[in-house]
């Protein structure tokens, strides 16, 4: 056994001898990754209600929400993008068909189970079903989503206000989008970074219309 | 006429200078019962859409013994990395899943085993063979987009002929080596929507001869 120990350290030095690939090429925009619900049609919902602030998640307890300039930037993003889509912006969410919400992970220290879904709901202050209506039975992913997050990434679901509400029953996302990426120094480059992300989301999204 | 006649005299005046520099025994050259080369390598993937851009980042050492005066045996590792950049582009995953991103991928192969080479004019300052590589390869596929990474790692059975020259101009080792070749591995393996079902490539090898 002692004599295969150079061995396995020769093959280990040697496996570290691979090249990695030239980082610098790539073009530093946020990874846009989004999903929905194959079997809910787009086309039955008229409107829609997005808060005016986006969930920070980050390593305190308190709820935290970003609504700056930089923030009302991000959410006319979406907004603009859902008007394009035919939906048309209400300022009451219990006459809206669809909910848009938009969180913010600032740093990547909160959570370490990346790969379950719904890693984020624990967070405090995270949505609340009943913040939308009487959904007792919570959130509803009718289909699998895989996520990672790291520094500076955007969760945005879009749910469905229009299902069945009471005690037992769940509210629907139907909708998910994920944008994440490396953030430069500058605030103006991340805002940027971030508003050509949610425009990307909505690219390769051609089924999300109701048109 | 006169052109073409002066070209033949030319052509074997080279032809005999070549011929001649090729039976030329090696400056105080022993016949030693083993030999070995150290390459940096040029490859070329030729068989698999993950990557396919030559690069020259990539070792070879082989090292063998003669069982007779021409033919010998021994053993080798290679090793080698290939990278390709992707445009951005929107992925569609499965599970209604769609990534829109740019990547950089990278193709790492790792083989190792036995070789043997048939070699001529031993006792000559240029040493040319013919040789053929078999053993197990590791290939490794990656790519990287913005913060993250994905890997596959995959084995395969390698074959590889290789043609080239040992050189020795001078009166002690070590000389020039000087190499081509092409290899074959079974490695299969997928990663996001990219498979690669076998490997193959060409290259060159340049590098010392002991």
């Amino acid at each position: 056994m002692k004599k295969l120990i150079p061995l396995l350290l020769a093959a280990a030095a040697f496996t570290a001898c691979e090249k990695d690939a030239d980082t610098d090429k790539l073009d530093n925009k946020f990874v846009v990754y989004t999903n929905y619900d194959k079997q809910v049609d787009f086309k039955q919902f008229q409107t829609y209600y997005i808060p005016d602030s986006i969930l920070i998640i980050g390593d305190k307890d308190k709820t935290e929400y970003w609504n700056d300039e930089n923030a009302q930037r991000i959410i006319e993003t979406y907004v603009f993008n859902m008007d394009n889509r035919g939906y048309t912006r209400v300022t009451q969410r219990e006459e809206a068909d669809l909910g848009l919400q938009v969180s913010y992970v600032k740093n990547t220290y909160v959570y370490t189970d990346y790969g379950y879904p719904e890693w984020w709901w624990g967070y405090p202050g995270y949505w609340d079903v009943p913040y939308w209506g009487n959904w007792g039975g919570g959130w509803y992913y009718p289909y699998a989503v895989s996520y990672a997050y790291s520094t500076g990434s955007f969760l945005t679901e879009l749910l469905n206000l229009k299902a069945v509400q009471g005690q037992n029953e769940k509210l629907p996302i139907i909708w998910s989008a994920y944008m994440t990426g490396m953030l430069s120094g500058s605030t103006s480059l991340n805002v940027e970074l971030a508003t050509q992300a949610v425009s990307q989301a909505f690219t390769q999204s051609t089924y999300l219309t109701n048109k | 006429m006169k052109t073409i006649k002066y070209l033949s005299m030319k052509v074997l005046a080279i032809t005999a200078i070549a011929l001649g520099f090729a039976t030329l025994p090696g400056k105080a050259q022993t016949l030693e019962n083993y030999y070995a080369n150290i390459d940096w390598q040029f490859n070329f993937p030729q068989s698999d859409g993950f990557v396919k851009k030559g690069s020259g980042w990539g070792l070879n050492f082989e090292g063998g013994y003669y069982l007779t005066e021409n033919l010998s045996v021994g053993a080798f590792l290679t090793y080698h990395s290939n990278h390709k950049y992707i445009p951005r582009e929107t992925i569609i995953l499965p599970e209604n899943g769609s990534l829109n991103t740019d990547q950089q991928h990278t193709l790492f192969q790792l083989p190792f085993g036995v070789s043997g080479r048939y070699t001529l004019n031993r006792e000559g300052m240029f040493q040319p063979y013919f040789g053929l590589k078999l053993g197990p390869q590791y290939g490794k596929l990656k790519t990287v987009f913005n913060v993250f990474q994905e890997t596959t790692n995959t084995w395969g059975f390698y074959v590889s002929p290789e043609i080239g020259m040992n050189i020795f101009p001078w009166v002690y080792k070590p000389g020039i080596h000087v190499a081509a070749y092409y290899s074959y591995a079974t490695n299969k393996g997928s990663l996001m929507t990219y498979s690669v079902d076998g490997m193959s490539n060409f290259g060159l090898r340049l590098g010392i001869a002991f």
